[in-house]
Formats: C-alpha cells, sequence, structure tokens
C-alpha cells in the first residue's frame, strides 16, 4: 500500500461530500427558477442607467448645471404638477446620466420631466422599461415587502449554494483549469457550473450577500425595532437618514433652491451635486436635501446638507467622516449593481453576472444529465426546466417592444406581456420536446431582438451614442442566438 | 485622475489577473515542481489586489479590483477549453455505472414526510430566526458606533442562515441541529433584549 500525499488529510470524508452533495441538490432545485429570474434581471439591471438613455435618446445632455438653471426646471415642473406636490427629486447631471431630470410627487403619483440646459422643461422622461426590469430584479412585482422577502430570501439561497457548493466539490480547485464541452452533457454542463463557480466566487458573494441584506432589510429593520425599539422601526431608520423638517403645512411660495445651492458649494468646493429632494416645497415646512458626491475613491463618498425654507442648514453628513456602519450602508447599492467604476466595471459585472445566471440554470442541467445518465430521465422536468430557460429571454424582450412601442402606457402593459409570453412559453412545454423549445425560445428571442433595434432605431432616433451601443449590443445578442439557432452542434449543447 | 489613467489602471488590473490564472494553470499542469510557480500565481492575485488600494481607494480599488480578476481568469480558463466529440446516452451511462464518475453522488437517505418537512422549517423559518438572534445580539453586545454594529448584525443574518440552509439540508442528524438552531435563537434573543441598545 502507499503512502497517501499529505495534501488529502485535509479532504473532507466521501460521506460528508455526499451528505453535502445532497443538501446543495435539493436547495438549488427548490430555488432554482426564482434564481434563474433574479439573476437574469439582475445582469440586465447593472445596465438600468443605460437603459433609461436608450429609451430617452434624444434627452438634451450635458455636464453640470448652474442653480439658475436647476431651479428654474424645478420651478416649472412645480407648475406643470399643480398645487399639492408633497415631494420633488432632481437627478443632477452625471456620467452615468448625464440629464437634468424633475421627477414631481403628488398623491402619490410620479411624473419625470426631462430640461435642457437652459432648465426649459422638454418633455416627458420614458422609463417604462427600465422600470419594468428593476422592479423586476427588486420585488418580483410583487407587493414590495413580500417580493423583496423572496428575493433576499433567493439572495440567501444562493449564499448557501456557495457554501456547499465549495464543501461538496472537493476537487473544484484541483479542476480549476479543466473545461471539457462537447462529450458527456453531464461533464460539460458540471465543468462550466464548477469552473464560473470558483472563478467568480469573490462576485458571486458580493452580489449574493449585498443582494440578500437589501431583500430582507425590510425584515431585519422590523425585527430590529421590535426587539429594541419597542416595535419602532422608525428609530432605526432615523439612525441613518436625515430628520425630516418640521412639518409646518401653512401654504408658501415655492422653495428657492439658489441660495442653498451656493451653500452646498461652498460647503464641498470640490463636490458634485448629483440629487436634490424637496420635501413640501410649496408649504411653510419646506425643506431641501442636497447629496453631493465628494469623494470620487470611495464607493459611498457621498455627503449630504439638509436646508430649511430659511436656507439654514439643519442637516449634515460628510461622507469623509461617516462611519463603517454608513459605509457599509451606502456601498450596498453601487457593490450590487457594478455601480462604482464606470462602464469596464459594469462590463464585467455584465459577464459574471451571465456567469451567474448560468450557475442557476447549469445546476438544473446537471441535476437532469445525472438522472438520464442513471437510467431514470425525468422528460417532463426537461420540457419545463427548457421553457424557463428560453422562456424568460423571450418574455423579456416582449416586454421591451411593449413597453418601446407604448411608452406613455402604464408598467402594467410590459408586466401583462411578460407574464403572457412567460406563461405561453411553459405552455409549449406540453407538446414540445426540450430540444425544440430550446430552439424555438432561442429563435423567436434572436428575431425579437433584432425587430426590437431595427423598431428603436427607426422610432427612436436620437445622438444618445449609449442608445446606440445598447441598439449593437442586442442586435449582436440577437445574431447571436439566431446562429445558434442554425448550426445542429450548437443547439444540441444548448438544449 | 483623468479618463486615460483610469483606464490604465483598469488594464493593469485585468493583467494581473490574467498573469496570476496563467501561473496557476502553469502550476496545475506541472507534475513536480508546482510550488514556486503556484506561490508566483497566488502572489500576483493578491498584489493585484492590494495595489489598487492606493490607488483607487481602500476599499474600491480592491473590489475593482477583485471583479476584473475574476472577468481576466475566465478569458484563460475559457482559452484552455477542450472540445470533444458528443457521447451517447448509452455511453454516457455506461461510464457512471462503471464507476468513473464526475463527482460523487449525492446521498440517498431515508426519510418521512416529517423528517422532510422538519429539514425545510430548518432551513428556511427556524434558520432566518436563530440568524437573526445571532445578528441582534452581535449589534447589541458588540463595542462601537450604533450604525456599525447594526449593519454588521445585518450582515451576519443572511450568511449565518446561510451557513444554517447548508447545514441542515445536510446533516441526517435532524434533531441536533433542530435544538442547535432553536437554542440559539432563544439565547440571541433573550441577550438581545436583556441588555438592548
Amino acid at each position: 500500500m502507499t503512502a497517501q500525499p499529505r495534501a488529502r488529510s485535509f479532504s473532507p470524508s466521501p460521506d460528508f461530500v455526499r451528505a453535502v452533495l445532497k443538501g446543495h441538490s435539493g436547495l438549488g432545485l427548490a430555488f432554482a427558477a426564482a434564481l434563474y429570474l433574479v439573476c437574469l434581471t439582475g445582469t440586465l439591471a447593472v445596465f438600468a442607467r443605460e437603459f433609461q438613455r436608450w429609451e430617452n435618446p434624444t434627452a438634451p445632455r450635458m455636464e453640470s448645471v448652474s442653480a439658475e438653471t436647476l431651479n428654474r426646471a424645478y420651478l416649472a415642473a412645480l407648475e406643470k404638477a399643480g398645487d399639492g406636490v408633497e415631494h420633488v427629486f432632481i437627478n443632477l447631471p452625471n456620467r452615468d446620466l448625464p440629464w437634468l431630470m424633475v421627477t414631481t410627487e403628488k398623491d402619490g403619483e410620479r411624473e419625470s420631466l426631462l430640461a435642457d440646459a437652459d432648465g426649459e422643461l422638454t418633455g416627458g422622461a420614458d422609463m417604462l422599461w427600465s422600470e419594468f426590469l428593476t422592479r423586476l430584479h427588486i420585488h418580483l412585482h410583487l407587493p414590495r415587502s413580500w417580493g423583496g422577502f423572496i428575493v433576499g430570501l433567493s439572495g440567501v439561497a444562493l449564499l448557501s449554494s456557495l457554501i456547499s457548493g465549495i464543501l461538496a466539490h472537493p476537487r473544484i480547485f484541483r479542476d480549476a483549469f479543466h473545461l471539457r464541452l462537447g462529450g458527456s452533457r453531464r461533464l460539460q454542463e458540471a465543468d462550466l457550473h464548477n469552473r464560473i463557480g470558483v472563478w467568480a466566487l469573490p462576485f458571486h458573494v458580493i452580489v449574493s450577500l449585498t443582494g440578500a441584506l437589501l431583500g430582507l432589510s425590510i425584515v431585519i429593520v422590523g425585527v430590529l425595532g421590535l426587539a429594541l425599539f419597542k416595535g419602532d422601526t422608525d428609530k432605526v431608520y432615523s439612525l441613518f437618514l436625515p430628520p425630516h423638517p418640521v412639518d409646518d403645512p401653512r401654504p408658501a411660495p415655492p422653495l428657492d433652491l439658489r441660495p442653498m445651492f451656493a451653500q452646498a458649494v461652498a460647503r464641498a468646493p470640490d463636490g458634485r451635486i448629483e440629487y436634490v429632494m424637496l420635501e413640501h416645497p410649496t408649504e411653510m415646512g419646506g425643506a431641501a436635501l442636497f447629496n453631493v458626491r465628494t469623494t470620487p475613491n470611495r464607493i459611498a463618498g457621498v455627503s449630504a446638507f439638509a436646508f430649511d425654507r430659511e436656507g439654514s442648514l439643519y442637516h449634515s453628513s460628510k461622507a469623509e467622516d461617516s462611519n463603517l456602519g454608513e459605509k457599509i450602508l451606502g456601498s450596498l447599492g453601487p457593490l450590487h449593481f457594478g455601480w462604482f467604476a464606470g462602464y469596464t466595471v459594469k462590463i464585467a459585472y455584465g459577464i459574471l453576472g451571465l456567469g451567474l445566471t448560468y450557475l442557476a440554470a447549469g445546476g438544473v442541467h446537471i441535476w437532469l444529465a445525472r438522472r438520464r445518465d442513471k437510467g431514470r430521465p425525468a422528460p417532463n422536468w426537461e420540457k419545463v426546466w427548457a421553457s424557463v430557460i428560453w422562456g424568460q429571454p423571450l418574455a423579456l424582450t416582449a416586454a421591451a417592444i411593449a413597453a418601446i412601442g407604448w411608452p406613455t402606457a402604464e408598467l402594467v402593459l410590459p408586466i401583462a406581456v411578460w407574464g403572457v409570453v412567460s406563461l405561453l412559453a411553459l405552455a409549449a412545454a406540453w407538446p414540445l420536446a426540450p430540444a425544440a423549445l430550446s430552439r424555438l425560445g432561442r429563435g423567436l428571442t434572436g428575431a425579437l431582438l433584432l425587430f426590437l433595434t431595427t423598431f428603436h432605431a427607426i422610432g427612436r432616433p436620437g445622438g444618445d451614442p449609449v442608445a446606440t451601443a445598447i441598439n449593437l449590443s442586442l442586435a449582436a445578442g440577437g445574431l447571436l442566438l439566431l446562429y445558434t439557432v442554425a448550426r445542429p452542434h450548437l443547439s444540441r449543447a444548448l438544449v | 485622475m483623468s479618463d486615460a489613467a483610469f483606464a490604465g489602471l483598469m488594464l493593469l488590473m485585468l493583467a494581473g489577473g490574467a498573469a496570476g490564472a496563467l501561473l496557476l494553470r502553469h502550476a496545475w499542469r506541472l507534475r513536480e515542481g508546482k510550488t514556486p510557480w503556484r506561490l508566483a500565481g497566488w502572489a500576483t492575485l493578491v498584489f493585484t489586489m492590494v495595489w489598487p488600494a492606493f490607488a483607487l481607494g481602500p476599499a474600491r480599488g480592491p473590489f475593482i479590483a477583485i471583479t476584473l480578476i475574476s472577468a481576466a481568469a475566465f478569458a484563460v480558463v475559457a482559452s484552455s477549453l477542450q472540445v470533444r466529440a458528443a457521447k451517447t446516452p448509452r455511453a454516457a451511462r455506461a461510464r457512471a455505472s462503471g464507476g468513473d464518475s464526475l463527482a460523487p453522488e449525492p446521498a440517498e437517505r431515508p426519510t418521512t414526510p416529517w423528517r422532510t418537512t422538519l429539514r425545510w422549517l430548518l432551513a428556511g423559518p427556524i434558520g432566518m430566526v436563530a440568524a437573526m438572534g445571532i445578528g441582534i445580539c452581535y449589534a447589541v453586545w458588540m463595542p462601537g458606533e450604533t450604525q456599525t454594529r447594526l449593519l454588521i448584525g445585518g450582515l451576519i443574518v443572511p450568511v449565518v442562515w446561510g451557513a444554517a440552509m447548508a447545514w441542515t439540508l445536510a446533516d441526517s442528524r435532524i434533531l441536533r441541529a433542530t435544538a442547535v438552531l432553536v437554542g440559539t435563537a432563544v439565547v440571541g434573543f433573550t441577550l438581545a433584549i436583556l441588555k438592548g441598545l
């Protein structure tokens, strides 16, 4: 008998591995569809701001605005909305979204308007598709607390799968460079699953942990409030948010933002005002909160200054003085969506996000291939899974066409289109084989993507290069999908 | 920092990630004398994660590096791609039954409906309550700013819940898992309520 290498002593026992693999497999199957949908929409949501520009290619673009321009645009939006505006949200131009956009909120309804460099309103901002997409990712278009909880739970399941996945695959690092495609289906899927899992592990952990915390935040804050503040969750929020202004509902002329703008600039001379939020702008108790990006080398580099009607500062929090908890809170969103270092990181997030989406899909493929290899195939599940995998890109593309075609429609339109196409894809699993479902899904998605880009280019011509880049990317994706349909060996690999 | 300089740093990080992965791949392929290559590979990856902290911010830099290293490593792994001839299902079955398995088969354990129900309750709501007990206990008892304690306590919740899920779905001693998770929840919440913020 030869001596075992020393490294083997660190290997977990086969029984342990098999037990963990059982849990890994069960958890992956239980959450497969939710994880696939959340990961797919999350990958697209990385480019949410680019999609906003794609929906508004003619929006006036600028690098910065003056206090005068800002004030003029906000007053015009306020006048257009009429009496009773409760909040106004103003996005100032930045690199990702070089617009001046004013959103008014009245009776719970919001209206977003774009303005030019002189502060003149140019029209409404179309954001039906980007809103549909981001809300689908954040709360699945369910009531916010329930939907957020399900998405957060999916994040926990993903995190748990990462833990069990590493423990259940003792060869995962030894085989770190093996990528064998085209042979046994199970070997191909296992190689892809394990390579993507291990090389992007830090990304997977970051995205699942931040996503879980963001999704579960309502529950966690509720429990914290219950356990520590006798059920008063407002006390938890007040630790992180600027205080509300003193309520005084007496009517007053609209707030003048110009002196506040000057003060914010004076307090952060090297900063860049990115966002202004007004509370009750036509009441005596009106106030304005200015968010200023002051430290570009930080993920959470935003300082906040709040002024009352008289222009007196009643709250100030500087990014450079924030504590670790505030820094973590400010970093959760940017780290989750890849919004902290420009296009290179966004593209990398897009690639890694596609990998994570494949991870969710591939786990089920491995299970199905394992059953087939063992002579216990699950043909109905194979059909259902193929219809989910290839039905979702089709449903999302159809929703995008509806949103671009009827930009003034209510959000219910793309939701309905997405829902109907998803159901039709599931229904197609009844008569069609997995290979046919896959081919049909890829073919239709590819054709619809080409139609969408053509329709967009003709119907919404504009000079925004980001919109052109999105159209080119979508068209390339469509052509790639059609190419896979035309090549039988690729079709076989993508069932 | 100018756009060109920023892009240059990004390229350096991509190059560092690719170089580290290539060195590791070389080490993996050797039968002997792996250690220097393996050390060089890991050192390159660690260095690529550390230097951006000085150039692009102590948190932002390493997070950019982690992202770009993963993307560069994908490219290296993709360059190792082997394309094989398709196997028939019968050949694949023969391969699996011949003991040449890809990975261990998941455990086949006898179960009953109540054990399955309890297992998923442990992985779900009971694991969540236990994780919240630990998270809140941390927020209450650890030193530091209130916001920091609350945020780290919040981050603990999904991590512990995820670990509890992985454990309870794998462990065949389900009553032990029940006792540990229920005990953790009771102790955690009791300690938290006793002290308060």
